[in-house]
């Protein structure tokens, strides 16, 4: 039986099919409006048929957010607190810039209510009095009561009452969703989540009717935190799937650094306008518990990814100081890069390449490459010192994920993708002193691929904010997020025998010191249940041997092998660079 | 040649991203392992690098009124020669620092210097919380130190005079381990690319800020502009006088006519009147500038010595920091005002509430209107100036005070009218639940932030205890039960209001 992974991106659909004799079939298609018609049309290409199953990522709920297509969504907090959305954590949005606004709040102001009700620290001080709740009109409410995720029972009442009164809205309470103190960060995950509750939903109904159509098992849906939820949980709570895509990229990388003997490893994925930077340790994407998407703030377990507004298509200019500065304006697809010919003036990181002679002069799917455009764009510039300023700016994010996250970057393999990564990825390894690069011999669907081996997951986050001493019910398995009594930020620790003394040593090793006389707190406790995907091993490749520098043209990217690098495929297809 | 000198720029710029992202590492380390609310929640300080002649290379960019203060701390340390392993502390307002409850730490790294500066919860005053409403020489606000070389005994020895000397230390720590951080992430650097080049490149950091900043000033009109603002206290008003004089890519600042430096403590050190100043420069000149001391370079403050906002010993300076360096930063931009086009004024204010005793200390600023800009509405709920500290959660304040938060809303309708509209301050009401020292210390009660070109002012700000109003700068005892509501001032307006945007 085939498995079949569907990747849609913003421009691109990907799909690769793995069939019964260890065949990956893999196609690209443009991405077309309506979503499930490119899933479908994806699926197609690569003949998938007789599945065993369908996994999916997709930009439905981002692109939602982003574009703010979501629901009419209300908001109800606490009596006194209803404008939390609004109050945000008061800090500006550019430090210099004094009206540059924040993100609008996905619930305008008159849509926000509170409730008469108050829980503290240690249980309740006001009692509920559901009758002060006004009537709302709203397609989605988001509710998010005072210290909730200590004792929920007057969220949970409120959540209720709204469902009987409003029996065709999309109802969130906090504790379902971000169960973790800080009211801010726990409404805005919540109001995420029902304001793009109907939305996410109607697609994935509609995905779902579609492919039984077509005879397909009805899809998995990939997940921020890197596996895979069923279709009726991602329906229930689309703010799990926000990070769809790029956490099937760092799947996908995982998949290919451990078949090339890495546990440890860096997922770079360039594409034309963006760069996402990941790690992966032990064989797993590292997961963080907050980020912003689209500027808000999200408290919900993703893959720790670091995004760059710089890639392939990035316009380069010079400032008023005269330096080289790289995006974050872009060609993007049109008018592209001016070596494209389709009318860009204007020179980008692609026109750089090109000019260092590290693409060649027609591109594996048959677009010529104009060198006079791309180096009349560049005019007096030096294209190889734009290419250090990208490069400076890539490197910075890797060293964020790995060195600021307490990594050695030099035990780490750097897996390179997307259209550009591939044409970085050498002079990023010397300057990290990375040893090895390895290369997907699909670098455009890197993502689809991974989205192929995903596991199943279904994340639980426990709050606890108690001191460790006095906690008896630990589970066996997961992870402990822990601090000293009075910190306000934890750090993770796999839970096991001593884990005080497991908490003291990653302290001393992230800051420096560790106090053993103090006491610890435990915060909250993560645990996945995990199904593990399918095993498989990436199909043959072509046998190769290039010395740098040299290009290896590859399925939707080109590889530069830097001089002083060697390129050698043997074995599977994946393209293993290392150092002459 | 050309080709050479671009390629070694080149080589120095990628070598300056690698500086800022240390300087923004230590600043996540300092955030993550501290104790007290006002540095781990609302992030109340600052990291630098600099470089051998104390020039800042590089900050994370938390706080601005740190910005151009930071230097001075440099200056002070330096001045006593450290040696390589050495680490210094000092919060003397007087000799490197802005005021006591800010300590700041000083060490050398392979290229010169890091600090990392912290607002602490309390410095040993008789008052709770270290910023009280009527000091009036420096030695009522805490304990005053002096440059000095900090060793396990030092840093024991410190902390036992002030609050919970266990949160002390451990924030402390969590400077050193910055500090720390600083030096390892340089040593690499240097092994990696070699001394000469980092050092070099530090020097290019400076002059590339610097050539910006040039660039923008000289975009200016030329010639001399006036204005003056003042600042609440009991007995009146003090007034502030700035003169700004444009002369091509260079401009002064001159203060002359300021009032005499006051027997409360409004009064602040001139590293704090630079830090305001430099940020008006850059938030009129060329925002996304690189925090380097180049980009002050092109910039020359004066100030009366003896005066407000250049004061000597012993004066008080608590409040010098958080609500006169808010005043200078709106002086200084009405004397752009009469130059270009600005802003409406913001709320002007930090609104600085400390609650506690001998058992806790609660310090929080509260944002309030932005003043609207010539082509925007003003935020609301926000800091404005000087500061842009975060808010405390109510969860994370329950949990670690005996302070029960009644109410945190916007204070809807307080920004003025105007074609564009200034931002809404907010409203935060705060119930002790033990007997308690309050202190506030606020601006703007008076004299509401003003409109511009023809746009309406704010609401002025109110405080209020079981609903009767309190002066704006008040240090006193409350029960428990007892109310504190802050009403934070609206932002002024900017363009007639009965005009359509445009």
């Amino acid at each position: 039986m085939a498995i079949l992974g569907v990747d849609v991106g913003g421009t691109f659909t990907d799909a690769v099919l793995l069939t019964d004799e260890n065949e990956l079939r893999t196609a690209k298609i443009p991405t077309a409006r309506r979503q499930e018609e490119s899933v479908l049309a994806a699926a197609a290409a690569v003949e998938a048929v007789e599945l065993e199953r369908f996994a999916h990522g997709t930009t439905v709920a981002t692109n939602a957010l982003l574009e703010r297509k979501g629901a009419r969504t209300a908001f109800v907090g606490t009596d006194g607190f209803e404008q939390v959305l609004h109050l945000r954590r008061q800090n500006r949005a550019e430090l210099y810039q004094l009206c540059a606004e924040h993100p609008e709040p996905l619930v305008p102001l008159d849509r926000c209510f509170g409730v008469r009700e108050r829980v503290g620290p240690d249980g309740v001080i006001a009692p509920l009095e559901l009758d002060s709740l006004p009537e709302l009109d709203a397609e989605a409410v988001a509710v998010c009561l005072l210290f909730s995720f200590r004792d929920l029972d007057h969220e949970r009442a409120v959540a209720a009452e709204l469902r009987r009164r409003l029996p065709k809205a999309r109802v969130v309470a906090s504790h379902e969703i971000s169960p973790e103190f800080r009211e801010y960060e726990r409404a805005s995950t919540t109001a995420i989540d029902a304001y793009l509750g109907p939305v996410v939903a109607s697609y994935l109904r509609a995905l779902g009717e579609r492919v039984a159509a077509a005879g397909l098992p009805k899809p998995l849906v990939m997940r921020s935190s890197g596996g895979v939820a069923s279709l009726e949980e991602a329906a229930a709570h689309p703010a799990v799937a926000l990070l769809s895509g790029p956490a099937a990229g760092t799947v996908g990388a995982a998949l290919l650094a451990r078949s090339a003997g890495f546990e440890n490893a860096i997922s770079f994925d360039m594409g034309g306008t963006s760069t996402d930077v990941s790690l992966i340790v032990g064989g797993r994407a590292e997961l963080g518990a907050e980020r912003e998407v689209a500027g808000l703030p999200l408290r919900l377990p993703a893959v720790d990814l670091h995004t760059v507004g710089a890639g392939g298509g990035s316009i380069v200019w010079l400032d008023s100081g005269g330096a080289i500065r790289v995006g974050p304006e872009s060609a993007g697809a049109d008018p592209g890069p001016a070596c494209y010919g389709r009318g860009g003036t204007r020179p980008t990181v692609t026109d750089a390449n090109l000019l260092l002679g590290r693409l060649p002069a027609i591109l594996a799917g048959g677009v010529e490459l104009d060198g006079e455009a791309a180096a009349s764009a560049f005019g007096g510039i030096d294209p190889a010192a734009a290419l250090e300023v990208v490069n400076a700016e890539m490197l910075r994010a890797l060293r964020v994920v790995s060195v600021e996250r307490g990594h050695d970057p030099r035990e780490f393999a750097l897996v390179a993708f997307g259209g550009a990564g591939p044409l970085h990825a050498c002079a990023l390894a010397d300057e990290l002193e990375i040893g090895t690069v390895l290369v997907p011999a699909a670098a455009g669907v890197l993502s689809a691929l991974g989205l192929v081996a995903s596991e199943e997951r279904r994340d639980r986050v426990v709050p606890y904010v108690r001191p460790l001493a006095e906690v008896e019910d630990l589970p066996a398995e997961g992870e402990a997020d822990l601090r000293y009594a009075g910190q306000s930020f934890e750090l993770t620790v796999p839970i096991q025998r001593d884990l005080a003394e497991a908490f003291h040593g990653a302290h001393e090793e992230r800051y420096g010191y560790a106090d053993r006389t103090r006491e610890l707190e435990l915060v909250s406790v993560r645990t996945a249940e995990t199904r593990l995907g399918p095993v498989f091993d990436l199909p043959p490749g072509e046998p190769l041997h290039v010395e740098g520098p040299a290009t290896v043209e590859l399925d939707g990217a080109t590889c530069f092998v830097a001089p002083g690098w060697v390129g050698d495929r043997d074995g599977d297809s994946t393209l293993v660079l290392t150092r002459a | 040649m050309a080709e050479r000198d671009q390629t070694v720029k080149i080589e120095l710029q990628v070598l300056g991203s690698s500086l800022r992202s240390i300087a923004e590492e230590m600043g996540a380390v300092l955030i993550r392992a501290s104790f007290s609310a006002n540095i781990k929640e609302r992030r109340d300080c600052s990291t630098a690098l600099f470089d051998e002649r104390g020039r800042m290379i590089a900050q994370a960019e938390h706080i601005p009124v740190h910005l151009g203060a930071l230097p001075d701390a440099v200056a002070a340390v330096r001045a006593r020669e450290p040696g390589p392993d050495d680490m210094f502390i000092l919060n003397d307002p007087y000799a490197g620092g802005t005021h006591l409850p800010d300590i700041t730490l000083v060490s050398r790294t392979a290229v010169g210097f890091a600090a990392t500066r912290a607002h602490h919860a309390d410095v040993g005053a008789a008052e709770p919380g270290s910023l009280p409403a009527g000091s009036c020489r420096l030695d009522e606000e805490g304990v005053v130190i002096p440059p000095t070389r900090l060793d396990e005994a030092t840093l024991d020895a410190l902390t036992a005079r002030m609050r919970n000397p266990d949160e002390r230390r451990g924030d402390l720590r969590a400077q050193l381990a910055a500090n720390r951080l600083a030096s390892r992430r340089l040593e690499e650097l240097c092994a990696r690319r070699g001394r000469e080049l980092v050092a070099a490149a530090t020097e290019e950091l400076h002059s590339y800020a610097e050539r910006r900043i040039r660039a923008a000033i000289a975009e200016l009109p030329d010639g001399r502009f006036e204005a003056s603002d003042v600042l609440e206290v009991g007995e009146g008003d003090l007034e502030l006088r700035a003169a700004l004089t444009i002369d091509g890519d260079e401009l002064e600042l001159d203060f002359a006519g300021t009032a005499p430096q006051h027997q409360g403590n409004l009064n602040c050190p001139l590293a704090v009147t630079r830090s305001a100043c430099y940020f008006v420069v850059r938030c009129l000149t060329d925002p996304d500038t690189p925090a380097s001391g180049g980009a002050f370079a092109p910039v020359t403050v004066r100030a009366p010595e003896g005066s407000l906002v250049n004061a000597r010993p012993p004066a008080a300076v608590a409040a010098g920091n958080v609500e006169t360096s808010s005043r200078v930063a709106d002086v200084v931009f009405l004397a752009f005002g009469e130059a270009i086009d600005i802003p409406a004024q913001g709320q002007g204010t930090m609104n600085n509430v400390t609650l506690g005793n001998d058992r806790f200390t609660y310090y929080e600023t509260i944002g309030g209107g932005q003043g609207a800009c010539p082509d925007s509405d003003g935020p609301s709920a926000v800091h404005v100036a000087m500061s842009n500290t975060l808010s405390t959660p109510t969860e994370a304040l329950e949990l670690a005070y005996p302070i029960r938060v009644e109410r945190h809303e916007l204070r809807l309708g307080s920004g003025g009218a105007g074609r564009h509209r200034g931002g809404d301050g907010v409203a935060r009401e705060l119930r002790a639940l033990e007997l308690c020292r309050l202190s506030i210390l606020s601006e703007r009660r008076r004299h509401a932030p003003q409109g511009r070109s023809r746009g309406k002012p704010g609401a002025p700000g109110r405080n209020l205890l079981n609903g009767e109003e309190l002066p704006a700068k008040v240090t006193r005892d409350i029960q428990p039960g007892d109310v504190v509501r802050i009403e934070s001032p609206g932002g002024g307006g900017y363009g007639s209001p009965g005009l359509p945007a445009s």
